[in-house]
């Protein structure tokens, strides 16, 4: 009851701080799918760079999370305290189920399709646009959905560094040792990952095509 | 290799009993800054000195858990400041009378807490409001008060525990009725000063005793209306570990009002500035005041 009513009570710097959380993550999310998902469907076409680009992103997610943001702070253009360098850290962790889905989607459309419409006469383009991609497309959504998810969560570490977000009520928690601030960080981001999930998979569906 | 197993297993568990019948370690704790790691080092280097068993428990993460941990008999020592005692941790309003403070705090800690305090140990470590000094002199700021025409443009910036605290940020903003467009940002102590430098804030509010602050020549505002209390720093243990290690009181006593706001400034500087470990400057520090003695170290 204390808690609901110490929750009702910072509601307003709840909603400010969750406003910040969604604004990393759709960033973040939003730069990682531009660079994942063309990056993803290059590698397609040139698989020998296939491995060394998915390896670099399978080793940026096994950096953790506080060194990457440390790793980063000094870093040029990029770095420094404060939202920009965690939107990078951020993108980075998002990158790799991205690419990975983005991959293994378009690998996976079964090759008499793509010989059908080689046979139609469609450029490489056509194929992809009008062929591969719509058949990928649900695994790269759910790539997205991982990487978002993913990052509802990191993001919280991003206070440490100065980016705002939800990230800020736990470590205040943390600090004071009260777990009622600690609640007021970790429920509005777990709600948040939810919400995001259900949203996209449902976005998943509806692009699915039916089996 | 089947047979190895239980030998494996008597040997953890024999490992295991040795560990525990052996002596106990003085457990000394430390907050997380430079400062706080430095003194906890301190205490540890002279009891190690004494050959006193230590487990360092440095770096905690505030200043709550740092009591909530002496008071639970997970840590037996750490240095706290009075002011920080007397409002953060006891609630009790704001006095600035140090001695005052001083005896009220002891005296509390002793009767409620059953925890002791050594005499201040001879510096003090308020808050300290810092700014650049090329913002100061064109905003023409001075003092804190000189805030409050400045409160849309400027940035603030601070540690996480200083804008929960209720004589931190929100208190601050009440006593000089202040207002600020920009909500502060919670940042790691240790990267305050790199967020200011960086313009990413417009002040932080750290330690008066912050080695950066005299190596960046920041403008400290004054506390014009004296909100913040006076912050003297001593060391707070559990009465029963002195009993049991008397070395403990002997260092204790060698610690109190020994280390002056010079000195506690030049250690905090040859950590940040010039980027050496605490340990390594505490025990470069405890030669040169010949508080131990080389060949023992």
């Amino acid at each position: 009851m204390d808690t609901l009513r110490f929750l009702l009570e910072r509601r307003g710097d709840i909603a400010q701080m969750t406003l910040e959380h969604v604004f990393l993550v759709a960033v973040s999310i939003a730069l990682a799918v531009a660079i994942g998902v063309p990056l993803g469907i290059l590698l397609t076409r040139r698989p020998s760079l296939a491995s060394p680009v998915i390896g670099f992103a399978n080793v940026m997610q096994t950096i953790p999370s506080l060194a990457l943001f440390g790793f980063l702070i000094p870093v040029p253009l990029i770095g420094g305290i404060g939202n920009r360098t965690a939107i990078v850290a951020l993108a980075l962790y998002a990158l790799l189920p991205l690419l990975r889905n983005t991959y293994a989607g378009i690998q996976s459309v079964d090759p008499s399709v793509v010989e059908a419409g080689r046979g139609m006469g469609m450029t490489d383009l056509q194929r992809l646009r009008l062929i591969e991609i719509p058949l990928a497309l649900p695994t790269v959504l759910a790539g997205v959905r991982i990487s978002t998810v993913n990052a509802i969560g990191l993001a919280t570490i991003a206070a440490a560094i100065g980016a705002g977000g939800l990230g800020t009520l736990i470590f205040r928690g943390l600090s004071m040792v009260d777990s009622r601030l600690i609640l007021a960080g970790a429920v509005p981001a777990a709600v948040l990952a939810l919400v995001a999930d259900g949203l996209l998979g449902r976005f998943e569906k509806r692009f699915g095509w039916d089996r | 290799m089947k047979r190895a197993k239980p030998v494996v297993f008597g040997a953890l568990l024999a490992a295991f009993a040795a560990g525990c019948t052996g002596a106990r370690p003085v457990v000394v704790g430390s907050k997380n800054f430079t400062e706080q790691v430095i003194l906890g080092e301190m205490l540890a280097q002279l009891l190690q000195a004494r050959n006193v068993p230590v487990e360092r428990r440095l770096n905690l993460g505030g200043t709550l858990i740092c009591h909530r941990a002496i008071l639970a008999g997970d840590l037996d020592v750490y240095v706290e400041y009075t002011g920080t005692a007397l409002t953060a941790i006891l609630k009790e309003p704001v006095s600035h009378d140090a001695s005052a403070v001083y005896r009220q705090v002891r005296e509390t800690y002793r009767r409620d807490l059953g925890l002791a305090w050594t005499e201040p140990l001879g510096f003090e470590n308020t808050f300290a409001i810092a700014m650049k000094p090329e913002t100061a002199k064109t905003l023409g700021i001075r003092t804190i008060s000189d805030l409050k025409a400045h409160g849309e443009a400027l940035r603030p910036g601070a540690g996480h525990e200083f804008l929960e605290r209720e004589d931190g940020f929100r208190g601050l903003v009440d006593a000089y009725d202040l207002e600020f467009t920009h909500r502060p940002r919670g940042i790691e102590l240790g990267l305050l000063y790199q967020a200011l430098m960086e313009g990413e804030v417009d002040f932080v509010v750290g330690s008066a005793t912050d080695g950066l602050i005299e190596k960046f020549a920041l403008t400290v505002l004054e506390d014009d209306r004296s909100y913040f209390p006076p912050y003297d720093a001593a060391a707070v243990y559990r009465p029963s570990t002195v009993e049991r290690e008397p070395a403990l009181a002997q260092v204790l006593e060698l610690l109190e009002g020994n280390l002056d706001e010079a000195a506690m400034r030049s250690l905090n500087r040859r950590v940040d500035d010039e980027g050496r470990t605490a340990a390594d400057v505490v025990s470069s520090f405890l030669e040169e005041r010949r508080w131990v003695t080389p060949e023992r170290k």
